[in-house]
């Protein structure tokens, strides 16, 4: 005979604005709402019971809450705030159940059969729960049934912590209003013609019949009002922390000494990492520099390997050269290195292309280029989105996303060799200065450093600007110049100085 | 793979003839692009790290004098995240350097190292290299499927770089007469000045072609 199936769960109505309240607790009992992001209009996301009482319901502007008599308070929504209450309400489930699921923000599932030794019967067990995510700052309602659903609409429908017999989901539904399964508004209102009111109601329908009516929706939606749902529970696993500290029982002054011990941080990273087949793609590793008093400070640094690894050399090798660049200044008393896993990807070489590179051997050399020219000049060119001159920005390279972009989209844009070659202008950065000589307001002599000559032909001025409603205001006047010599040059005229921007070749 | 024995059309003119330059470099082997101020040869490199990185190779490009353009390489059809751009600010030995590692390493279908000083008049002294640097980078990417470029003013490596492509200065044009309204672009013209054996290119030392170059 197959086990009887029990499953728990953990529901926090209002959960943005409950995480609210766990973080600041000083606002629990006033009238809250929780708002949308920081931006102009911006309107309710979520209330509480009191604040829901003043007749403030979600969506509604942030002005027309406001206006409220009652001292409504407002607080924006803090992703980390609702982070951080999601994690205590699934360690909560876990320390009753080792089986849990999530199922969504404020919504937990744990499966309830065979806890009877641990925790007395199920009543007790609701009880106990409903207690542990009051003293982890949450307010959840608790549903014990025989599924999914069910032990949801009880947790919803019940007075708190409830407890549904054995066999008895259907039974317990029955006489629970229609606006628990949250219908479609179209279904919803054909199903309040119908005179329908109850779950029972609609439970009792012939199927055959309704789904002629409702099409396939209708015999889903009847199946949820009698408890039914056969999807098993979906474990959920904590994230692994792949993170190694070493404490010192003396203060390391010097380099060598922090290369060997984050050496053997690195070694049992990369061996955490190995042993669950993972990579990583983000490394950060911190030291704590002591102080003359208190507890110190901590150095912190991150790098991206130029492809996900778990090799512990390739490690050493760019923070042998990330450390070497910039070392912590001071006696180190403690360091911790962590690595954000990524599940590694099967990739194929190509029979015809190009061989990619050994993630270590790449991962090493552009520590060691790193070294040579410093973390922040080596990496992937993006253009920002302006019309700035030179407005770019370096990102570190990522071998992995460069095949996984050339795969997914094959590069387009630009005039492209196929179309013709293009006039490529290489930048003086800065820009030099120049002294120019006009008649008739055009450019005909140019000296800058390392150049000098007569302008023998011009075009301009192009005038390029933008961000005017900023501080940070931009423009200029361009003018492409020839001189004697056949150099081709860009110039510049901000409305005081002239400067040379680059040189065409 | 064979070049055609007959005269390439100009490169940058069309597709078959990027890609037959393209294929004239050699792999685990140094060749230079050289090309006096505004004569073309960065335009001729940007066009050959553009087919490169349009084709999925992965390039880097050491940029010695903090030179490149990363707008200009797009709008010539670059896609930029196959490059990896290595600013050397100046110091062009630090360029050299860091060209040799990249090459050494294997990973990259490309390595260009732009070593072109772009105002060197009678103030500045061009920049002086040791011979043993041509000699390390060309043992460096020796027996790896690396093509390894060097970029610069004038002929710098000796007999140490299998390929030397030559770009002299044509005519520049401007659109508008009599007076210039737009500069539309630069004639160039590319000789094979030196091809060490097996010749890379059909020809050998002494083919030429005329190149245009649009702005």
């Amino acid at each position: 005979m197959a086990a009887l199936r029990r499953l728990g769960c953990l529901l926090v109505p209002g959960f943005a604005a409950a995480a609210a309240v766990r973080a600041e607790p000083a606002l629990a009992g006033q009238p809250l709402v929780v708002l949308d992001e920081a931006r102009p209009g911006r309107r309710v996301l979520e209330t509480d019971g009191t604040a829901r009482a003043l007749g403030i319901v979600p969506g509604m502007t942030e002005a027309a809450a406001l206006a409220r008599p009652g001292g409504v308070i407002c607080r924006e929504r803090v992703a980390a705030h609702e982070a951080a209450a999601q994690a205590a309400l699934l360690e909560v489930a876990l320390a009753h159940s080792p089986r849990v699921e999530e199922g969504g923000p404020g919504e937990v599932y744990l499966d309830a059969a065979g806890l009877g030794a641990l925790f007395g019967d199920e009543a007790a067990l609701a009880r106990r729960l409903a207690a542990a995510t009051a003293a982890a700052g949450l307010p959840a309602r608790v549903g014990i049934a025989g599924s999914r659903v069910a032990a949801h609409l009880a947790a919803r429908w019940g007075a708190g912590a409830e407890r549904v017999p054995p066999e008895g989901d259907a039974a317990y539904l029955a006489p629970a209003p229609l606006g628990l399964l949250g219908l479609p508004v179209e279904m919803a209102r054909r199903l309040e013609r119908w005179g329908l009111r109850t779950l029972g109601e609609l439970a009792a329908l012939p199927a055959r019949e309704l789904f002629e009516r409702l099409g396939a929706e209708g015999p889903r939606f009847q199946a949820l009002a009698r408890g039914e749902d056969p999807r098993p529970l979906l474990p959920w696993r904590p994230p692994r922390r792949f993170e190694e500290t070493r404490e010192l029982d003396w203060a390391a002054d010097n380099l060598e000494p922090l290369f060997a011990l984050f050496a053997e941080l690195a070694d049992r990273v990369c061996a955490r990492l190995e042993g669950e087949a993972l990579a990583a793609d983000l490394f950060e590793w911190s030291c704590r520099v002591a102080a003359a008093r208190g507890p110190g400070r901590e150095v912190r640094g991150s790098f991206v390997p130029p492809v996900p690894t778990r090799e512990a050399g390739a490690v050493m090798a760019v923070l042998r050269a990330t450390l070497a660049a910039t070392p912590p200044t001071g006696a180190v008393t403690a360091l911790t290195l962590r690595a954000q896993p990524v599940r590694m990807l099967a990739a194929q070489e190509p029979l015809t292309g190009e061989p990619r590179p050994s993630p270590r051997a790449l991962a090493e050399t552009i520590a060691r280029v790193i070294g040579l020219v410093g973390a922040g000049n080596l990496g992937v060119p993006v253009l920002l989105d302006t019309h700035r001159p030179d407005a770019i920005r370096l990102e570190p390279l990522n071998v992995r996303a460069q095949v996984l972009a050339h795969v997914s989209s094959p590069p387009g844009g630009g005039r492209g060799p196929g179309e013709g070659g293009v006039l490529t202008l290489r930048r003086l950065r800065p820009p030099r200065p120049a002294q120019v000589r006009l008649v008739g307001g055009r450019p005909v002599h140019l000296r800058s450093d390392g150049l000098a000559g007569a302008v023998v032909a011009s075009a301009g001025p192009w005038r390029v600007s933008g961000e005017w409603w900023l501080e940070s205001r931009w423009g200029a006047d361009e003018w492409d110049v020839e001189l004697t010599d056949g150099t081709l040059g860009r110039l510049a005229h901000d409305g005081s100085a002239w400067v040379l921007e680059g040189v065409y070749d | 793979m064979a070049i055609a024995k007959e005269p390439l059309p100009p490169p940058g003119w069309g597709l078959e003839s990027i890609a037959s330059v393209l294929e004239a470099f050699p792999r685990g082997q140094l060749s230079e692009i050289v090309g006096p101020r505004s004569a073309g040869s960065s335009s001729l490199l940007t066009a050959l790290l553009a087919r490169a990185t349009a084709a999925g190779d992965l390039v880097a490009l050491v940029d010695g004098p903090d030179a490149f353009d990363p707008a200009g390489a797009a709008a010539a059809g670059a896609e930029l995240r196959s490059l990896c751009w290595v600013r050397g600010g100046g110091r062009l030995d630090a360029a050299c350097r860091a060209a040799e590692l990249l090459a050494r390493c294997g990973g990259f279908a490309w390595v260009a190292l732009d070593l072109a000083a772009d105002l060197t008049g009678p103030a500045r002294t061009p920049p002086t290299f040791a011979p043993a640097t041509w000699i390390r980078l060309q043992r460096a990417v020796r027996d790896t499927p690396t093509r390894l470029i060097v970029h610069a003013s004038r002929h710098l490596a000796g007999s140490a770089a299998a390929l030397v492509l030559a770009v002299e200065r044509g005519p520049a044009r401007w659109m508008g007469s009599p007076r210039p309204r737009r500069l539309d672009g630069l004639g160039s013209r590319v000789r094979v000045l030196r091809a060490r054996p097996p010749a890379p290119i059909g020809g050998g030392s002494g083919t030429e072609w005329v190149v245009a170059w649009r702005l």
